[in-house]
């Protein structure tokens, strides 16, 4: 056989070489091959599991008819670079421009759906439905290009929530309409060439002189220019500005101020430099700047004064004595960054796998049998495993960041402490997921993926910077472990039970897991719970004790924790995993018995198996045997089986339009035609 | 046999002419010819000498609609579920007009509304004349855009469909060849010839042989001064807001700002339309804008059989009463305002009808060759 074949391809080369024609063999008709056809996965795949449009609220979570009439004035409306392929309309934004074109056109769609009322309310109004609202159309501006979403995502909530937060009633009067009108156009100048996670080692000083009533800020060195300014090369005309707070010598430490960076013509204000941080790999349509401040002078009120104020005799006053609390203080609102961010990976990744699924549900590729018709991408059971598992992730992290967003909304001061953590977590795993994805998806669809039009690869460069900004991933993990590390030293010393922070399940015994791991052991919520938090309460025990180890031998706590940096990572992990989990159990325990719920156990127990299967720390400490982790590989493959019939109910599921994926997830075929050329 | 006179059939060599013939009632569609279309339409898809099925009005109207005196009726009797087998028959015929495999030439030359738009837009060529007047008017008789309006319109640029769609507005030739309802427009003194150019298929592609000749005849004619296309801009702006409530304020807003007939009229028409209506309106074209067109007709018959089951609201009846046998024109609307409509029972209208026995979705006719660009997700 194979070696006919052999033959054969030879025959095909040669010929080639020859430039003749190749004999038919008699054994073929003569009649023209049909060619490859299109069919619509929608045709062949099964829909009668669960209702697709139930998943969707439940995925969504909250303000899906918001979200679909944003969907549809994007789609409407040219300016959001509309254009048909294969019979089909598609909006996404055309990568092939220049920066500057990106930059303006940004700015544009900002214009247009300010004029179709999309920001009303997302400073001036307050509480969860205004805020809920506010992040469900961000997501949608993400969904259609991160550029716009960062772009208004740094006016908004980096500059309005400053605004807003750190600020006072003659701040909020002030700005904050004025900023929903775009009346001012706002950017968040935190941090420097020389200092990025570490905002308390900035370097802009900024002093009082009580005279004029007024500070002075400045750049005192080059690692102290301002770096990454969203909004900052272009269109900003003001800016938050951090900087240490000089008073008579004494160092306040970091403090926020607003000050003027152009006038309304656009120009740049005396005593400011901006100069422009050049063409990135991705997000080209945000105008990020680089700002010096020469002995900048604004007026007394422009310090964001809710924590902490000047006199104008030039007084210091505050009424939170330590300087490391209002630090915490002043940091406090920046955790919206990081609940946005996080949700918008897990759209991003939707995205992603929506069309690499779709793609493998109508692409074939090689013939399993002589003369058989060719495989569909999706029958094969390696697709199956490169992409199902990271389905299932998506899902169940999809609940987490609507989890994260609800705590977020409903937040209090007892749970600020608890979002931090949490957001950290979430925000550093869900972005890594979702690089991961988008890179397993363009490897997926093949050389297609390479083609920004499909989405899948330009999205990796656009999204990449995700896992640093808002705080580098790896920074959030160790202050996740640190913050666990703080809660079980106070409540060991103080002889209290675990309360917070998610750790109440170390109150109660230790779990025992069974020896030997059966498929309906494997595919019970309480067993995945109990391997989950066993793993976390071991690995924070073990962490706690390294430490504590060190600290005996006169080590400091920072350098315990430095030194533990592996068993750190670990634990970060391990609670973020738990917390999804939860949110998954959560999500499911609500639902009737039914379909829906039948396929969410399914993608629940993926989830909870494939983040078994990916971490070898259950191996490494011992939670699971040799037997069980093969036991464990054994059931993913199953289960991979299992979730194939519901790939594409799954991915519609997603809710995102048609419009907003990339041709190959459709017709291929006529959208790559001699026709439409 | 009088479902065959009310549509009457030409054979042409390759050529079907079918003229809807009930002119004295507009060509407005009774059960009889919806049944009649589809039968026809079936066999010449199957039949290898049919290559082109023109589609026409006796008389003024090209159609004026569906008939839905006897679905009054029988709502009036308490007997919805008959009225149920009516739309499930016309919302078939629009579906496989949708996604016919050969070609359907309809010819607009006067009144295309509801219905009629139901029967032609979804086809491949839809000629204007300089005699079309367009009109979705259902909100206007308690009903809501169906046939696959939701599909269509949604579908217009901007947000033109939600204007057409909610206000019932007429449009002219002109105007709907500008919006892309319309393929073409040809004077109508010129359709004869058309006819029989038409009928000169011969075994060439029909699709490249129907798109030469009918660009041979067409015009292009400028919209008349006052045309609601010029005002695109403020359709978009109005007509994109996400409730009916913030629509009409937006409205009356660029009222005061710069008063002028065509607005006014726009606001009176809202506020003369059925509030359920409208508020079930404007979610359909909004929801049709993410579906297939098969999926928009399955969604437009769960909530045509809410209307007439009239749970809700009783405007259907009550509509039909106002404009059509009282001719009154003054309905009395129940829920009788927007803000007494809300949200909860809006998403009534978009339920399956489990509770009532023996109801079942639209059953689309199974179609081969679907082409995908009709196909959605959700």
């Amino acid at each position: 056989m194979s070696e006919n074949r052999a033959l054969q391809r030879a025959h095909i080369l040669a010929n080639h070489i020859l430039r003749s024609p190749p004999p038919l063999p008699s054994n073929l008709s003569l009649a023209r091959e049909v060619c490859l056809q299109y069919s619509p996965p929608e045709l062949s795949e099964s829909f009668g599991g669960f209702d697709a449009k139930e998943m969707r609220r439940l995925l969504d979570g909250h303000n899906t008819e918001d979200r679909d009439w944003l969907y549809g004035l994007m789609m409407q409306s040219n300016l959001f670079n509309r254009k048909e392929r294969g019979g089909k309309l598609f909006v996404s934004p055309d990568y092939n421009q220049t920066m500057e074109q990106q930059r303006e056109i940004t700015m544009r769609r900002i214009w247009y759906l300010l004029e179709k009322g999309v920001y009303r309310g997302w400073l001036t109004d307050s509480g969860p439905e205004a805020e809920l609202r506010k992040l469900a159309l961000l997501e949608v501006c993400g969904i259609y290009d991160h550029s716009l979403s960062i772009k208004l995502g740094v006016h908004f909530f980096l500059w309005g929530n400053a605004v807003k937060f750190f600020g006072t009633k003659r701040h909020h009067e002030k700005w904050l309409k004025n900023t929903e009108d775009y009346v001012v156009k706002g950017c968040f100048a935190m941090t420097e060439l020389g200092h990025g996670s570490n905002v308390r080692g900035i370097e802009t000083v900024t002093t009082y002189d009580p005279r004029t009533g007024e500070f002075v800020i400045n750049t005192p060195c080059e690692s102290a220019q301002k770096y990454w300014i969203g909004g900052a090369a272009k269109h900003a005309t003001h800016t938050i500005v951090f900087s240490q707070l000089d008073i008579n010598g004494t160092n306040q430490g970091v403090h926020a101020f607003i000050a003027q960076i152009r006038d309304e013509d656009g120009n740049i204000c005396p005593n400011i430099r901006i100069a422009d941080c050049g063409h990135k790999i991705g997000l080209n349509g945000v105008d990020n700047g680089r700002i010096w401040f020469d002995n900048l002078r604004i007026p007394r009120e422009n310090l964001l004064n809710s924590v902490a104020d000047v006199s104008p005799d030039g007084e210091y006053v505050s009424a939170i004595k330590d300087p490391d609390q209002r630090f915490g203080a002043f940091m406090a609102p920046l955790t919206s960054g990081r609940v946005t961010i996080a949700s918008s990976a897990i759209y991003s990744a939707k995205v992603g796998l929506a069309i690499a699924l779709r793609y493998s549900l109508s692409r074939r590729a090689f013939s399993v049998k002589a003369n058989g018709p060719e495989v569909l991408l999706l029958d094969y059971p390696s697709h199956q495993r490169r992409l199902l598992p990271l389905l299932a992730k998506t899902y169940a992290m999809s609940f987490a960041a609507n989890d994260l967003k609800m705590i977020y909304v409903k937040r209090t001061p007892e749970t600020n402490k608890a979002i931090h953590v949490v957001s950290s977590g979430l925000k550093a795993v869900l972005t890594w997921h979702n690089m991961r994805t988008l890179q397993e998806c363009r490897e997926a669809v093949g050389g297609q993926g390479v083609k920004t039009e499909n989405l899948v690869g330009q999205l990796k460069g656009e999204f990449d910077v995700q896992t640093t900004f808002e705080g580098d991933n790896n920074v959030l993990m160790q202050q996740v472990s640190k913050a666990l590390f703080a809660e079980y030293v106070s409540c060991k010393k103080r002889n209290k039970p675990f309360k917070g922070l998610r750790l109440e399940h170390m109150n109660s015994a230790r779990p025992v897991l069974p020896t030997q791991l059966s498929s309906s052991t494997l595919r019970c919520s309480q067993f995945q719970k109990n391997v989950f938090c066993l793993r976390e309460r071991d690995l924070l025990e073990r962490f706690t004790s390294e430490v504590a180890q060190l600290q005996g031998r006169g080590e400091s706590r920072e350098s315990s924790f430095l030194v533990n940096h592996e068993l750190a990572e670990d634990l970060g992990k391990a609670f973020t995993e738990k917390a999804i989990l939860q949110t998954v159990l959560d999500a499911e325990a609500k639902l009737p018995t039914g379909s829906l719920k039948d396929v969410l156990g399914l993608v629940r127990s993926m989830y909870a198996l494939i983040s078994i299967e990916e971490d070898p720390s259950f191996l490494r400490y011992g939670y699971l045997s040799r037997d069980n982790v093969g036991d464990v590989r054994r059931e993913v493959s199953k289960l991979c089986g299992e979730l194939r019939p519901h790939a594409l109910a799954l991915v519609t599921s997603f809710g995102i339009p048609d419009a907003f994926l990339g041709p190959i997830a459709f017709n291929w075929v006529e959208a790559n035609a001699w026709s439409s050329v | 046999m009088a479902s065959q006179s009310q549509v009457l059939v030409e054979d042409k060599s390759s050529v079907r002419i079918l003229t809807l013939n009930r002119p004295k009632q507009m060509n407005a569609l009774c059960s009889n010819m919806i049944t009649r279309l589809l039968q026809l339409f079936l066999a010449y898809e199957e039949d290898p000498n049919v290559k082109l099925v023109i589609l026409k009005g006796q008389g003024r109207a090209f159609c004026a609609g569906g008939d839905v005196r006897p679905v009054v009726g029988d709502i009036v009797q308490g007997k919805w579920r008959l009225g149920a087998d009516f739309f499930s028959d016309q919302y078939s015929l629009n579906y496989v007009m949708a996604t016919y495999s050969k070609v359907q030439i309809s010819i607009l030359n006067g009144i295309v509304m509801g219905g009629g738009a139901g029967v032609s837009i979804h086809g491949r060529f839809r000629i204007a004349t300089e005699k079309t007047v367009f009109a979705m008017p259902e909100t206007a008789l308690g009903l809501f855009p169906d046939v696959g309006a939701s599909y269509f319109l949604s579908r217009l640029p901007g947000f033109f469909g939600e204007y057409v769609g909610l206000t019932g507005a007429r449009l002219d030739g002109a105007e709907i060849l500008a919006c892309g309802l319309a393929t073409h427009f040809v004077p109508s003194t010129r359709l004869t010839a058309l006819e029989e150019d038409l009928c000169r298929v011969g075994s060439s592609d029909p699709v490249t042989f129907a798109e030469t000749i009918l660009n041979a005849y067409t015009q292009h004619p400028h919209l008349k001064q006052h045309s609601a296309y010029h005002r695109l801009h403020v359709i978009d702006r109005c007509f994109s807001r996400k409730t009916v409530e913030e629509i009409i304020s937006t409205l009356e807003k660029e009222a005061i700002e710069e008063p002028n007939e065509w607005i006014s009229a726009t606001i009176r028409a809202l506020e003369k339309a059925s509030p359920s209506s409208l508020k079930i309106s404007l979610r359909s074209i909004r929801e049709g804008r993410y579906q297939g067109v098969g999926q928009c007709l399955i969604r437009e018959f769960r909530m045509v059989c809410h209307v007439m089951k009239g749970e809700i609201s009783k405007d259907l009846v009550e509509g039909y009463r106002a404009v059509v046998i009282e001719k009154d024109k003054n309905p009395k609307w129940e829920p009788r305002g927007l803000e007494e409509m809300k949200d909860n029972m809006v998403e009534q209208y978009f339920k399956r009808m489990d509770e009532e026995k023996g109801w079942e979705d639209l059953k689309l006719p199974p179609r081969k060759a679907l082409p995908s660009s009709i196909i959605s997700k959700l």
